[in-house]
């Protein structure tokens, strides 16, 4: 569920106007800080770098915090602000749940013989 | 012999929808807490020749980890076509996915599997964390799932 360093640049070298919609950062590309400046942002922040990689539009980065805890954070790559945190020691790990509601369904759904009548599926999340 | 009745049955359900029988079938899919990120899961069928027959629903919003749903990427090649209109969010883990629609009856007792694959972030992938035959017998009848889904059951 990762996706390389390749596929990432060649992300972030599309146009802003396609970017995707689920991404979590929305930085033009040519608003790009350098990663050397995403290192220094989390230097400032105590934080020891083992990885780093740009990831959903943001720059990635796991590590360990001040405290000395294996963290996951995720930097707006525009302004290098934090936009995600998580620590993931043990019992500690924050983990992020998707609980939004599925999104609708469009009208038609795929013309495969699963679906009756074109009637879309009924979907909840409990 | 079977599979061809079936196939033959769900052509004319295309054909002439109005005629076909069906019933509504609710999934419902309860994983695990196995303490991690929302899980992407594909649930999806195949005949009983084992090749794709379709997806009843596509659960993770970012396309690009679709291939960790190995076995429905395998069996769709990641054809966005396939989910157009059925994706919706991940799903928490502890959580459970309901999933109702009208069903042929053709694809109950014909070989058809359902099988729902499960990714999560940072953990492994688990194609076919369970997988079942459609049956008459099997409705309401609970299924184990081997990492991130705790329990499958299809009501009719």
């Amino acid at each position: 569920m990762r996706i390389p360093w390749i596929a990432a640049a060649c992300l972030a070298a599309l146009p802003a106007t396609v970017a995707l919609a689920d991404d979590d950062c929305h930085a033009p590309r040519v608003a790009w800080q350098p990663r050397e400046a995403a290192l220094q942002a989390a230097s400032r922040l105590g934080w020891r770098v083992e990885e780093i990689e740009a990831d959903d539009g943001c720059w990635e980065i796991e590590g360990r915090d001040a405290e000395g805890r294996r963290i996951k954070a995720k930097l707006d790559p525009a302004t290098l602000r934090v936009v995600k945190l998580r620590h993931r020691d043990g019992d500690d790990d924050r983990r992020r749940e998707d609980v939004r509601a599925p999104a609708a369904p469009l009208a038609a759904p795929p013309a495969n013989p699963l679906f009756q009548n074109g009637k879309p599926p009924v979907v909840q999340v409990n | 012999m079977k599979s061809a009745i079936a196939a033959f049955a769900l052509t004319s359900a295309l054909v002439a929808p109005g005629l076909a029988a069906a019933r509504p079938v609710t999934f419902t899919t309860t994983l695990n807490n196995y303490g991690g990120d929302g899980a992407y899961l594909a649930l999806y069928l195949t005949d009983a020749s084992g090749g794709y027959a379709g997806t009843l629903w596509l659960a993770g919003g970012k396309s690009k980890y679709y291939d960790s749903l190995a076995g429905w990427y395998r069996a769709t090649g990641g054809d966005p076509a396939q989910i157009d209109g059925i994706t919706g969010a991940s799903v928490g883990a502890g959580r459970t996915l309901e999933i109702t629609l009208d069903l042929a009856d053709a694809l109950f007792d014909a070989g058809y599997v359902l099988h729902v694959d499960a990714a999560v972030e940072d953990m492994r992938d688990s194609p076919d964390d369970v997988a079942v035959p459609l049956t008459t017998q099997g409705a309401g009848k609970t299924t184990q799932g081997r990492r991130y889904v705790a329990s499958l059951k299809y009501d009719m």
